[in-house]
């Protein structure tokens, strides 16, 4: 026998995949071996699949915004993660604990910049959650909890999800209620309630080996106390009930390797409000170990209906809108530039660094402005400065 | 139409298509899905990020959710 | 399935930037490929689950463990007794039964009988009376199996008849293995037991590994590395077990369940499909095919490599690569 190289074979990456690309039909000895139970292959190709391990994760938030002339809030967030298997790995813990430090001005009314309540503030939040799985089940119940000086909140929250027998397909109920207890510091109102009830429906589709779609229904209803306190001339309803749909793609690119992840939302309430937000974010992997993630997000919204633009009555001054009248005012109003006409884009940029086996480091920059031209329907809200707003997050985690 | 009901239409339908898409056995075979069990394929991926997030944009804005359900509040009223 | 015990606890150690479990099953040595983003702990407590599932397969379906469920079945033949059989082994007899019709009844787990006719080690050549007595026992159209689920049934209808799974109990384990790696979230890394692979997934930067294939004449150096990122490779060769009779043919293992004499056309195939189930069925009804191997293999679809009787190279896209 001639003594040369020994050959190389080149399968193509994804040998299975391109099985089933060229044939169109799966021949009968791979056909027999497949229908053994308990060989294929199995991966959870949804939204939520069984964690890949134990792990622990530091992650930190810093925030800043700001309109022309105002520095407006700022915060930072630190957050921590552990999510571990409790007894077997069927039972998985996941619990977080968060403590923000919050501090800055905010407008009493439009954006106007004198008379800015200032405030600083500390807030601690956590949540646990803890999720059985089955063959095709999964059960999961959480409960959260936030407290800071003026208000305190407590959440309950029960999912199910269902996979079909070939994985292809989820469906997923959740339902979640909360209660909130609100007490401002200027005593406008002492222990004012609010409750909410949430129900989402969802199906998840692996459509294809390269696409998964997820579209979701939510509706929530809220009642109680939703004044923004620190906000003059604000009366809102006492109800609120707001229905969300969601439709999300991730596509993988075959060549190249990175994945685009797209969603579309639009929700609308019972106080007018109508938005549509869509999102892209595109994983890119730019070594064998490092991803960047460039994300653009762009959203408009509507006003509520009791929403007062900011053109005040040459009578009265401001804050009074327009034709106000002092001795019957209107039922709701409000002044709060989160409730007016406006479009929002914001861009960023991420990476993860998958160091080694154990230590993952992430990281996100984004820059949001927002303003009343920008709105898609071309009605925005006017007399509004534009807003604009800085973040930066930083994570690691550790996995065992 | 107005924007609201092209908005209701668009939803009811991609609900159609998915759910009469889990009628059927389509998708891909279960020892072709290498690509779909990449982590970022996976719509939980990222969850401490994508929760960072949404607490930014529900703060400043008037939509929420659509993430998921029962993360209590954060007193942004 | 195997001629000696296996032994002792896996050993464990750092290969490049993976963890490698090492063990013995089913007579040859394995191996437990964990690589990517999992520590220690998680990689252990996976790799042990799956060396505990080739272990259950093998005592499970071991001939020599006179508890084992093939071998009550091999007790029972002849005697009119249907034995029941759990859903596990009611879905291996019937994939026998497919395997059966599809290599044209070449393919028969009745015909390691056969190999009692054989002194491998000896190097004696059978008496025509052993193999005309022992071809009495063999033939899959002489075995019953109902199938009703959790109450299925299987029986050998002549005295002396044996069911031997070795033929591709290996191979069904790499899959079972590799599929409770994969439940344990492992997403790169392989199981290889004694040259049949099965892939979980490629290496951490997304590169395949390098699958070598043994060379069926020369040990020092490989026939071929092939690149797989996932899937299976499976081989079947004349090497495992033989021995060179007095002029200098070679006689091994694998014998045509019709003559109860070895095959003769292939040196080694080797195939790589989605599943080391097929992967080595496919390589081992090729080998028995003889020369009807390359349009049987060409029809599977499968990537390939078979060397035939004279060394030269067979590839699935174009003809003969001198070897």
């Amino acid at each position: 026998m001639a003594a040369t190289e020994a050959p190389r074979l080149r399968a193509a990456a994804g040998t299975t995949a391109a099985w089933g690309a060229s044939l169109g039909h799966t021949p009968s000895i791979l056909a027999a071996a497949m229908a053994l139970p308990g060989i294929a292959v199995a991966p959870a190709a949804h939204a939520e699949g069984k964690p890949e391990g134990a792990s622990v994760s530091l992650r930190t938030l810093a925030y800043q915004d700001s309109q022309p002339g105002l520095r407006r809030i700022r915060a930072i967030s630190p957050t921590f993660q552990v999510v571990t298997p409790l007894m077997d790995e069927d039972w998985w813990l996941n619990g977080a604990i968060e403590a923000d430090s919050v501090s800055g001005a905010t407008p009493r009314y439009h954006t106007a910049v004198s008379g800015a309540s200032r405030m600083t503030e500390r807030r601690t939040a956590g949540d646990v959650k803890v999720t059985r799985y089955l063959e095709r089940l999964s059960l999961a119940g959480g409960l959260a909890g936030s407290t800071e000086r003026d208000y305190k909140s407590i959440a309950g929250s029960f999912d199910l999800r269902w996979a079909s027998d070939d994985q292809n397909t989820e469906l997923s109920v959740s339902l979640g209620g909360s209660s909130d207890a609100i007490n401002p510091v200027n005593e406008i109102v002492v222990d004012a309630k609010r409750t909410t009830q949430q129900l989402a429906l969802g199906i998840t589709k692996v459509a294809s080996r390269t696409d998964v779609l997820q579209a979701t229904l939510s509706y929530s209803a809220s009642s109680g106390y939703h004044n923004d306190p620190y906000k003059v001339l604000d009366e809102r309803p006492r109800q609120r009930r707001q229905t969300v749909m969601m439709l999300r793609w991730n596509h993988h690119f075959a060549d190249g390797g990175s994945t685009l992840r797209s969603s579309y939302r639009a929700t609308q309430d019972n106080w007018s409000v109508q938005s549509h937000t869509l999102g892209f974010e595109w994983v890119a992997p730019v070594s064998a170990s490092v991803k960047l993630v460039p994300a653009l997000r762009a959203y408009t919204q509507t006003a509520a209906d009791f929403y007062a633009e900011a053109s005040y009555d040459p009578t009265l001054g401001e804050p009074f809108p327009v034709g106000y009248d002092r001795n019957n005012p209107p039922r709701y109003i409000s002044l709060d530039q989160r409730l007016s006409s406006f479009g929002a884009l914001a861009f960023g940029l991420g990476f993860v660094w998958d160091a080694d086996r154990e230590w993952t480091f992430d990281g996100k920059a984004e820059v949001y402005e927002q303003r009343g031209r920008w709105a898609w329907d071309g009605n925005g809200s006017t007399g509004l400065a534009p807003f604009r707003a800085y973040s930066v997050q930083i994570g690691l985690t550790r996995r065992f | 139409m107005t924007p609201r009901g092209a908005t209701r239409a668009a939803g009811v339908l991609a609900f159609a298509l998915l759910l009469g898409g889990c009628a059927g056995p389509g998708g891909p075979a279960a020892w072709d899905k290498s690509f779909i069990a990449k982590p970022e394929m996976s719509m939980g991926w990222n969850a401490l990020g994508t929760r960072a997030d949404q607490q930014i944009y529900e703060s400043k804005e008037a939509a929420s959710g659509g993430y998921g359900v029962g993360g209590g509040g954060c007193g942004c009223n | 399935m195997p001629d000696r015990p296996s032994p002792q606890a896996p050993t464990l150690s750092r290969h490049g930037d993976a963890w490698l479990f090492q063990f013995s099953a089913m007579g040859c040595d394995c191996e437990v490929h964990v690589a990517g983003p999992v520590s220690e702990e998680h990689a252990r407590n996976a790799a042990q689950a799956a060396i505990l599932e080739v272990r259950r397969v093998e005592a499970k379906y071991s001939r020599y463990r006179p508890d084992s469920i093939v071998s009550r079945i091999n007790a029972a033949a002849g005697q009119g007794t249907p034995v029941p059989v759990d859903d596990e082994t009611a879905e291996l007899l019937e994939y026998a039964d497919r395997m059966y019709w599809a290599s044209d009844g070449l393919f028969d787990v009745t015909s390691g009988v056969l190999s009692r006719a054989w002194d491998f080690r000896a190097g004696r050549l059978p008496t025509r009376e052993a193999l005309h007595t022992l071809r009495q026992c063999v033939g899959w159209t002489l075995a019953v199996l109902e199938r009703a689920p959790g109450a299925s049934h299987f029986m050998l209808l002549r005295r002396g008849m044996e069911i031997d799974l070795g033929g591709f109990g290996k191979e069904y384990a790499a899959d079972r293995a590799a599929r409770l790696l994969q439940e344990r979230s492992v997403r790169h890394g392989f199981v290889n037991l004694g040259g049949d692979i099965r892939l979980l997934g490629p290496r951490p930067d997304g590169s395949p590994w390098q699958m070598a294939v043994r060379h069926p004449r020369e040990e020092n150096r490989p026939l071929a590395t092939i690149a797989l990122s996932d899937g299976a490779l499976a081989t079947s060769g004349d090497y495992e077990r033989y021995f060179i009779g007095p002029n200098g043919e070679r006689y091994c293992h694998v014998l045509n369940p019709h003559t109860g004499w070895p095959v003769r056309a292939w040196r080694s195939i080797s195939v790589v499909a989605p599943l080391c189930l097929a992967a080595g069925s496919i390589c081992t009804i090729a080998m028995l095919k003889g020369e009807d191997a390359l349009p049987f293999l060409r029809r599977q679809a499968s990537d390939f490599l078979a060397v035939d009787a004279q060394g030269v190279v067979h590839r699935r896209e174009e003809g003969a690569a001198a070897a």
